[in-house]
């Protein structure tokens, strides 16, 4: 038989456009599978020219998912460049808005994204493996996680004014203070959204008791892996140093964010949008890293609030207490961190300096470049900024969540297709497992390319010569 | 008056009124971009343009004159149509990213005008050619994607400032704004008043601290009275949250119109000072939080029979009713009782007020018809600005400018003369002036020589003053503190003699009314042992600070640290000129209100309140009719 | 009667007008009894069905070949085609990157960027797609229905949806009209 190429385009339930290609050799087996990454839109060369202060405003469009992690990345690198520090309670007010953010990010993703196939099952009808499938099949359910993510979104609209691309960050602290009906009517969701937690908790441990043989061989292997902890190594997703820990959990480097260029490098491969980073002292690809809430759990050592720790320990000592490697519980781990933000919403809530008008420090004194480090939904999101006396961008560079777990989803869609697709008949069902390798992840790909893409889904199998044997359309 | 019809109403309208005011009368309002109440009309985005029976062609309704018995109709297919697709040419001609953008949501008036006509997307798409941003200026950046030709800018920096610093450059789709010749804003003539940004209708200019900080939904508006200097100008201070996010000039204000300078505009926004929020009382050595009443009994204790050895000072930036209750304390108990300003900006105007037993100066608006300006003892370009706003915007109308300085002075390059006396000799100078002028034959060598100012200049000067019909003297005093005293008297002693208008400018905003006060003496804190310093919110300089290193007791009322602060014995922490209320007497002798913009931290008080409870624990006996004690003595401007 | 079919898809965008979408909350369970949602960006249906559908929906304006391929295609098969928020409807954010020449834009992320390798190149496979001129989607196919918003409140795209379901071209003025 001669050698066959299958290509998978668009990967659906992701955000932002993937495409992949498989190649069989001639006994019919995978030989290997890539994930191209075909979105381009050049960020880190249309904003030179604008203000640094502008920035928070312009970069959140990068990504209609998490524009506050990248609105708040930018004004961290906003106060690095001014020099200047927000007063605690704008730090609070930001971390508030992330917290927000996370629960509605991982929450719709782990109902509503990645959910279905667990959900209603990875071979289940196109149609309806999805959010519309959940209504019909579960329409209690579905209403608890559309509830989940709306009370997200509302604490971000709460607290800044709008619920996507929100005016609220500025160099120095924020515009916007909390009042106390605002903080009382968050505060009042609070409870409900939590059990909704612990029941995807719950939904998901039953499923993970049952799929066992799968989470063991669905794309589980070694790598690095990378997140912000607190100072004795506690979960953290707003302040704190980037922390590399090794395959085994040993930490390789602890590291404030302006150093990232000490540590990380980027490498370009022809055939993809997405650039691979990796830990620069291990080379690539001994160097990747995973990010994210299955790499943030393994960089961490504990959790520091009561509900998502007792959760986490549970977790971790899945394997004997060594760091967790199967791709399939990056849907566990999110979970976990979904419960920690709604934690840390009521801790600072309970702040008292939550109430304050003290949100904006003034004055300046001009760096010429500066580095904002916030943990996105999906992983470590680094925004670097070089500006002029005038406080004009000249040049910056961006590495996006997403981009760092790169590699991994590459290896994770070619060590599916290998593992799932054996004989010569290829189902539907087999390459939904490989689109869950990507899926699992949450990649935000329009981030993390900062760019474009897009993708439709088909099959093609070709022979060696490239003729086409055979198609297969899904509902195209 | 002429009758015209406009949407079917019948109206008269006064003959030279433009359709779009008629229409305006009517209560009709014509879609406008580049009109501006305060501007001339311009006519240059044809956005109001309307029907006109008889007329072959839409006509721009901000520039034309009604006439008698024409029909208007300004809301029909063929207008709408043409508004539509003049916003559509807009959008094009340059790269609108809405998205982003400071003023979006609300604050734009080209997004507006697009929502206004129902515009859900662009008939023609730009062109993506990039425009520079220009980020040059401390306060300011100038969005070139963003601009709409529209001239408001360029119109108010020359119409209302009269800087003319703005202007525009090449033609067609390569018009641009520039400054000055084309050079970067930060490095041109620009004062930074920010008048330009107060007008431009989108995001073009935009001001650095404000920018995201609320649209006009989120903050609150609050019309109050700058304190930056004596003339007092009407502001809106903009506030969110309760801080303070923008000042504008309040268009309705009677001095100023609108029209405000860097000092009131964007001073205050870089004020950065740490705020003392809670009484202090040194106690072994060092400053230890105390309590309202302990704080101000051990004030009144040491204040206690200290007649004659204790002396109290005062902030003009503090409003009349805590002057007028200073006033009542200290008066007669303290050796050395006086303002801050030490009375230099204001002792020879109140002194000839007595002389001659009554006001004597102009009011601002007499410049409006001034065809000569002659300004003498004072850079007003410094610390007056806004004055020589009013004196630099009638030039065009053929005003004339004199300035008498002996050094470089801000209105040199606007003025048809600068005389440039050595130091000491201005007084001398006006003298043989008044002399000239009265004589025709006076001899001008003596004072050249005195002075150190070329003949043919004086004779310029003489026979521009004599060529002018209405005249107008601007002085100082700053200029004269190192003894060219009488200086004022000299300048009255001319506007006399040729019938001009006198205006003083005085020094800063309750200038005059300390004044009035008699507290208008250098301050002199030898063998005081009490010291009461009620600063305000004012950062006092290096000079102020040395007077007062030696006073064994010193109380310092004060919003801000400062090394006064750290040196006192008690301090006593009180609002800020955007927290407090009173009443401001300007130069012009205008008594104003100023509002609070701001709601103070607990500890806090008012200057007033302080002073009040100080009489009270002193036993000291007040009230509260200070405009009786105000016009007491007589006044250089009639006080109203 | 038959339910309308709708299909969405996103091309140069942020994929923020899809979560506006989603930003219904409740309202999504009465959205999917007045509509037949078929291939969106979020279901498993990857294109709309070759008979046609009712309603398509494009987020994202056109910055690449591949969009205007999706452009083309969803044009061909949905009877009434809207644009949905500003990159749709003007170009958007994205379209900003129009200032520079797309060499410029490829060389700065992939050769010049201070964490890349040395000598790093810019991705030239022929499964990748090539960047274009950022256009809004009516300067490549004709659009029936615009949407601008950045993104649009969820209020206005129920609005938009529910009024197509029941057969209306939706009317945008006064507060369901805004461009930020």
């Amino acid at each position: 038989m001669a050698t066959q190429k299958i290509t998978i385009e668009p990967v659906t339930r992701i955000e932002g456009h993937a495409k992949i290609t498989i190649n069989l050799n001639e006994a019919g087996r995978v030989d290997h599978a890539y994930l191209h990454i075909n979105e381009f839109r050049g960020f880190e060369k249309f904003c030179e020219g604008r203000m640094v202060f502008e920035m928070p405003y312009i970069t959140p469009r990068i990504c209609g998912i998490c524009p506050v992690s990248h609105h708040l990345a930018s004004a961290k690198a906003g106060d690095a460049v001014l020099g200047v520090t927000p007063p605690r309670p704008a730090s609070l007010l930001r971390e508030l808005l992330h917290m927000g953010q996370i629960v509605q990010s991982h929450g719709m993703h782990f109902f509503e994204l990645g959910g279905p196939d667990l959900l209603l099952g990875f071979d289940a009808d196109p149609a309806i493996r999805n959010v519309v499938g959940l209504i019909q099949a579960n329409p209690e359910l579905t209403l608890k996680a559309v509830t989940l993510r709306k009370w997200g979104q509302e604490i971000i609209h709460i607290v800044s004014g709008r619920r996507i691309h929100p005016t609220f960050a500025v160099p120095g602290g924020v515009n916007k203070a909390l009042c106390k009906e605002d903080r009382d009517l968050i505060l009042s969701g609070l409870d409900t959204n939590i059990q909704t937690i612990k029941t995807g908790i719950d939904i998901f441990r039953s499923w993970a008791v049952t799929n066992k043989a799968d989470i063991d061989k669905f794309a589980v292997f070694p790598t690095g892996y990378m997140g912000l902890v607190t100072p004795d190594n506690g979960l953290e997703l707003y302040n704190g140093n980037i922390r590399m820990v090794d395959s085994s959990g040993k930490q390789l480097e602890c590291f404030p964010a302006k150093d990232y260029l000490t540590y990380i490098s980027e490498h370009v491969e022809n055939w993809s949008y997405l650039k691979f980073p990796y830990y620069k002292k291990m080379g690539y690809p001994a160097g990747v890293y995973r990010v994210g809430p299955l790499g943030r759990l393994n960089t961490a050592e504990k959790i520091d609030t009561p509900l998502a720790d007792e959760e986490y320990k549970r977790y971790r000592s899945m394997y004997g207490g060594k760091p967790i490697e199967n791709t399939l519980h990056y849907h566990y781990a999110r979970l976990i961190e979904t419960l920690f933000a709604a934690e840390r919403v009521h801790m600072l809530l309970d702040d008292p300096d939550i109430l304050s008008t003290d949100i904006l420090n003034t004055h300046q004194n001009p760096q010429p470049e500066g580095v904002g480090v916030i943990e996105a939904p999906r992983g470590t999101l680094i925004h670097h900024y070089w500006a002029n006396e005038n406080g004009q961008i000249t040049k910056l560079n961006l590495i996006v969540s997403t981009g760092h777990n790169n590699w991994a989803m590459c290896n994770a869609v070619d060590s599916v297709a290998k593992t799932y697709i054996t004989g010569p008949e290829i189902t539907e069902g087999q390459l939904n497992r490989v689109e869950a390798a990507v899926r699992a992840h949450d990649p935000c790909l329009s981030c993390s390319t900062h760019a474009i893409g897009q993708m439709p889904m088909v099959v093609d199998v070709m022979d060696a010569k490239g003729n086409l044997i055979k198609e297969i359309r899904r509902n195209a | 008056m002429l009758n015209i019809t406009i949407d079917g109403k019948q109206i008269e309208i006064a003959e030279g009124t433009t359709v779009l005011i008629a229409a305006r009368a009517a209560g009709i309002e014509i879609p406008t971009l580049c009109d501006h109440p305060q501007l001339t009309p311009y006519g240059g985005c044809r956005l109001c343009l309307v029907e006109v029976d008889g007329m072959r062609t839409l006509q721009p309704s901000c520039t034309l004159p009604v006439m008698d018995n024409m029909v208007v109709r300004t809301d029909t297919e063929k207008t709408r149509d043409a508004r539509k697709f003049i916003l559509n040419m807009l959008f094009s001609e340059r790269n609108h990213f809405c998205p982003y953008c400071q003023v979006s949501g609300g604050d734009c008036e080209l997004q507006n005008a697009a929502y206004h006509e129902g515009m859900t997307h662009w008939l023609l798409q730009p062109n993506w050619k990039p425009y520079p941003v220009d980020a040059s200026h401390p306060y300011l950046i100038l969005e070139h994607n963003r601009c709409i030709l529209c001239r408001r800018c360029v119109r108010a920096c020359g119409e209302l400032v009269g800087n003319f610093t703005l202007g525009f450059e090449d033609r067609g789709a390569n018009s641009t704004l520039v400054a000055d010749l084309g050079i970067p804003l930060g490095e041109s003539s620009c004062i930074g008043c920010g008048t330009c940004v107060q007008v431009c209708p989108t995001g073009a200019l935009i001001e650095r601290w404000s920018a995201y900080q609320g649209r006009e939904t989120e903050v609150e508006h609050h019309k109050t009275i700058c304190v930056g200097c004596s003339l007092g100008c009407g502001i809106d201070v903009l506030t969110r949250d309760n801080r303070l996010t923008r000042i504008e000039g309040d268009w309705d204000a009677p001095v100023n119109s609108g029209v405000i300078c860097e000092v009131g505009r964007f001073h205050p926004m870089g004020e950065d000072r740490e705020r003392i929020l809670t009484p202090l009382v040194r106690k072994n050595g060092s400053l230890k939080a105390a309590t309202w009443d302990e704080a101000l009994t051990i004030v009144a204790e040491q204040f206690k029979g200290k007649k004659g050895k204790a002396s109290g000072f005062i902030s003009t930036r503090l409003p009349i009713e805590a002057l007028d209750i200073f006033h009542q304390i200290f008066k007669g108990l303290g050796a050395n009782v006086t303002s801050l300003e030490e009375g230099m900006a204001t002792k020879s105007s109140s002194q000839l007020a007595e002389e001659i037993k009554s006001p004597y100066e102009a009011r601002m608006d007499s410049l409006t018809k001034a065809d000569c300006v002659f300004v003498l003892g004072e850079d007003i370009t410094k610390d007056h600005q806004v004055i020589s706003f009013f004196v630099k915007r009638i030039i065009p109308n053929g005003c004339k400018v004199i300035t008498l300085d002996s050094a470089a002075n801000g209105l040199d390059n606007f003025a048809a003369i600068s005389l440039k006396a050595k130091e000491g000799t201005e007084t001398e100078v006006v003298n043989t002036l008044t002399t000239a002028l009265k004589t025709d034959k006076a001899d001008l060598s003596d004072i050249s020589k005195l002075a150190c100012i070329n003949t043919d200049m004086l004779k310029t000067a003489i026979q521009i003053l004599k060529s002018s019909k209405k005249i107008m003297v601007i002085c100082g005093q700053t200029k004269v503190k190192k003894g060219s005293s009488g200086l004022l008297k000299a300048a009255y002693g001319m506007a006399k003699q040729i019938g001009a208008a006198l205006i003083d400018v005085k020094g800063g905003a309750n200038s005059l009314a300390a004044s009035q006060y008699h507290l208008d003496e250098p301050i002199n804190v030898e063998g005081t042992e009490f010291c009461f310093l009620a600063l305000g919110d004012e950062r006092p300089s290096q000079q102020l600070i040395k007077k007062f290193e030696k006073v064994t007791f010193l109380v310092v009322q004060s919003s801000y640290v400062s090394p006064l602060t750290a040196n006192a014995q008690v301090v006593l922490p009180v609002q800020t000129w955007l927290e407090q209320e009173g009443t401001y007497l300007n130069s012009e002798g205008r008594l104003q209100k100023a509002t609070s913009a701001l709601q103070s931290a607990d500890g806090v008080r008012s200057s007033l309140d302080v002073l009040t409870g100080l009489a009270e624990k002193s036993g000291i006996k007040i009230n509260t009719n200070w405009k009786t004690r105000l016009t007491e003595r007589v006044s250089p401007v009639t006080i109203e | 009667m038959t339910k309308p079919k709708v299909s969405s898809d996103w091309l140069a965008g942020c994929a923020g007008c899809h979560m506006s979408l989603l930003d219904i909350d409740e309202r999504i369970v009465k959205l999917v009894e007045l509509v037949d949602l078929r291939s969106t960006p979020i279901t498993d249906l990857k294109h709309p069905d070759e008979g046609g559908v009712d309603v398509g929906i494009l987020e994202g304006g056109i910055n690449n070949t591949t969009n205007e391929e999706v452009a083309k295609m969803m044009r061909k098969r949905c009877k009434i085609l809207v644009s949905l928020g500003d990159c749709a409807v003007f170009g958007g954010v994205p379209a900003m990157r129009n200032f520079f020449t797309i060499e410029e834009s490829l060389r700065r992320a992939y050769v010049e960027a201070e964490s890349n390798e040395p000598n790093s190149k810019i991705p030239t496979d022929p499964e990748l797609c090539k960047p274009t001129l950022v256009r809004a989607v009516h300067e490549v196919v004709p659009v029936d229905v615009f949407v601008p918003g950045c993104p649009p409140d969820a209020d206005i795209i129920f609005y938009v949806l529910s009024e197509l379901a029941q057969g209306r071209i939706p009317d945008l003025k006064k507060d369901k009209l805004m461009w930020n």
